[in-house]
């Protein structure tokens, strides 16, 4: 079965800062795998062992995610090959850009069984894209799934719900979304960190797909909070008062 | 010159950093190294599956070839991140003797064994109670009787002895007048008739076993020899360059650790009103500190770039070993000075370490060692 693992890139979290006017400083954060993004990636890795075939990642976004490392970081994950869309006409796309942007970019892969995707992306997380891009497709999406199995030629699929397990059978081609308990993402070692430099990578621009899509957000600023003293308030003891006076001080930070 | 690492090299660290992060286990560390003084398996295993533990063995043993410079970094690293002492990662270093001069069927017990283990199956019996630093006096022997072997003598210090099926045992024709051309080298099965342990109390690296082993009339079949017969002390100092490079990179690894971690100790620990951090004094310990750092990198790092260069690396291996077994002592005895009565407690990890670290002055080669070797090889250079 062929498989596409769908990725977003977004600023490594760990090298972002506040500026003093509180607009986050992306200038030192190089591009990532956005961490839920990579449970798909696995289970892609995973299927593909079990039932063989092939797994591409396909990720868009803005050019700065043409970048030489962080195509040897996905390829080391186990995957194929790399589709990658990078232009920066792809800027900041919301999810609704980003799903016709995937659909777009999948009408150059020759065929495809299963598409996954992660719960959600780290930086945004409005969980819609794996949806979206099933809907534009066309073909079955389910999302929240725990555990995958391939039976027949036919899906099937575990939903880890509030009080339930739903387990369903869904025809392939199909959309998934995966939780982030589905699997636990490799590491890569050496060995698969210098084949990953050697694995198919291919680059496309925006001009390449057929592909508008208007943005249906529009994102006034982004700020991190306000960071405030501590008040050193103490309150000692569990008494009813002390309970009484702790929760009123909470309430009013809330 | 370019300091900068390569993005695989960078990858490779950062998956260790994540492998780190995931599985590393303080508690059941401290567990393995005060209770049960046994190796931490569980993680090592955690490396083994992400082939850490074979990192610099040939492709065609089911390794991951890679230059010297990573292999340094990698044991500097493994050290920083854990804050501990793990052989592992000179896996390739260890087993080398046994790819480049074994059989075939010596290959795969190490490569089996590597593969199921992560370590090597074998400890090094080279050093006996005459003959610590002076290893040319050893009088262990192997004699012939009926198409059979025996090995005989003592031998101490060997680590790992109580784990290894091996003993990596070297042997000298004391009929022979030239030191270098009387070694053999032979894998003697630890629980062969004759085989006996006794075992020595270390202060640090206790998660490791160090035993007194006799050897009385083991007998072993002519298969055991390792390699060439009489070329022993030749074979084992094949690498002992690169030896001595990564084992003083767990040192400065450790330091590195103990280092950050008072860093950021005296930011926050207050005392007379105001942090540590605050006061000239310790100002000073971090500025001496940060300085045998950058020192103990730059002359591991710049020697394993000569060694990948194709350049002697004989004085560069001994002025390195010499320097970053003393300096990596020193950070972290000033890391413990910084860390005050904590720091002298099991509580606090920097004490781990700086009885591990205690152990590069004298293992690999004493620093008194390394003064003869690069003392004379300098002096010779300007004659």
């Amino acid at each position: 079965m062929n498989v596409v693992a769908c990725v977003k890139v977004v600023p490594d979290d760990q090298d972002l800062t506040v500026s003093p006017d509180y607009t986050l400083d992306f200038d030192r954060a190089r591009p990532s795998i956005s961490t839920y993004d990579l449970n798909a990636v696995e289970e892609g890795v995973r299927l593909v062992e079990d039932n063989g075939g092939s797994l591409k990642v396909l990720t868009v976004g803005d050019s700065s995610i043409d970048d030489s490392k962080l195509k040897k970081n996905i390829l080391s994950r186990g995957a194929d090959d790399l589709l990658m869309v990078a232009d920066e006409d792809m800027k900041a796309m919301d999810a609704h850009q980003t799903a016709c942007a995937l659909k777009a970019a999948l009408a150059k892969i020759d065929s495809y069984d299963l598409i996954l995707c992660g719960d959600g992306s780290a930086d945004l997380y409005a969980q819609q894209v794996g949806a979206q891009l099933g809907q534009l497709l066309g073909i079955p999406v389910i999302n929240c799934v725990s555990k995958i199995t391939v039976e027949n030629g036919a899906v099937i699929a575990e939903r880890t719900l509030e009080h339930e397990v739903e387990i369903l059978e869904i025809p392939m081609p199909a959309v998934i979304s995966v939780t982030s308990d589905i699997n636990l993402p490799r590491i890569a070692g050496m060995k698969q960190i210098l084949a990953a430099g050697k694995k198919p990578a291919v680059v496309l621009r925006a001009t390449d797909l057929e592909y508008a899509a208007l943005a249906t957000i529009e994102v006034l600023e982004t700020l991190a909070p306000k960071e405030t003293d501590r008040k050193h308030i103490i309150i000692e003891g569990d008494s009813d008062e002390a309970i009484a006076a702790f929760i009123a001080n909470v309430a009013k930070v809330i | 010159m370019d300091f900068g690492l390569s993005e695989e090299q960078e990858l490779l660290f950062e998956n260790l950093a994540d492998l780190v992060e995931r599985e590393w286990d303080e508690e059941a560390y401290n567990d393995c190294y005060y209770n049960k003084h046994c190796y931490p398996r569980d993680f090592i295993m955690k490396l083994q599956e992400a082939g850490f533990t074979m990192l610099g063995v040939p492709e065609e043993f089911g390794g991951t070839p890679v230059d010297t410079v990573t292999m340094v970094m990698f044991a500097k690293e493994l050290a920083r991140m854990t804050g501990a002492s793990l052989p592992c990662a000179s896996n390739a270093i260890s087993i080398d003797d046994i790819l480049s001069f074994g059989s075939p069927e010596q290959q795969r017990i190490v490569l089996d064994y590597v593969a199921q283990n992560g370590s090597a199956p074998f400890a090094l019996g080279f050093s006996e109670p005459q003959a610590g630093s002076d290893s040319s006096g050893i009088l262990t022997t192997a004699t012939r009787k009926d198409g059979k072997v025996y090995i005989s003598g003592h031998k101490t210090m060997v680590t790992d002895a109580d784990t290894s099926p091996y003993l990596l045992c070297i042997t000298k024709n004391l009929e022979e007048p030239v030191a270098f051309k009387a070694m053999s080298m032979w894998l003697v099965p630890m629980d062969a008739p004759g085989v006996r342990l006794e075992p020595l109390h270390k202060i640090g690296l206790r998660t490791s076993g160090f035993h007194e082993v006799y050897l009385e009339n083991v007998e072993l079949p002519e298969s055991s020899l390792l390699g060439v017969e009489g070329a022993g002390f030749m074979q084992l100092m094949k690498n002992f360059e690169i030896e001595r490079l990564m084992l003083v990179a767990i040192g400065v690894g450790m330091a590195e650790a103990a280092f950050e971690e008072v860093a950021r100790y005296a930011n926050y620990r207050e005392q007379f009103g105001k942090p540590l951090g605050q006061f000239q004094l310790i100002q000073e310990k971090i500025t001496d500190m940060a300085i045998k750092l950058e020192n103990m990198k730059n002359i591991i790092f710049k020697t394993a770039w000569e060694k990948d260069n194709g350049r002697s690396v004989q004085i560069g291996s001994a002025l390195a070993k010499r320097y970053c077994a003393m300096a990596s002592f020193e950070v972290l005895d000033e890391a413990m000075q910084i860390m005050g009565g904590m720091g002298y407690t099991e509580e606090s990890r920097i004490s781990r370490m700086w009885l591990d670290a205690r152990h590069l002055r004298i293992a690999g080669g004493t620093d008194e060692i390394m003064v003869h070797i690069a003392g004379r090889a300098i002096l010779k250079n300007y004659k």
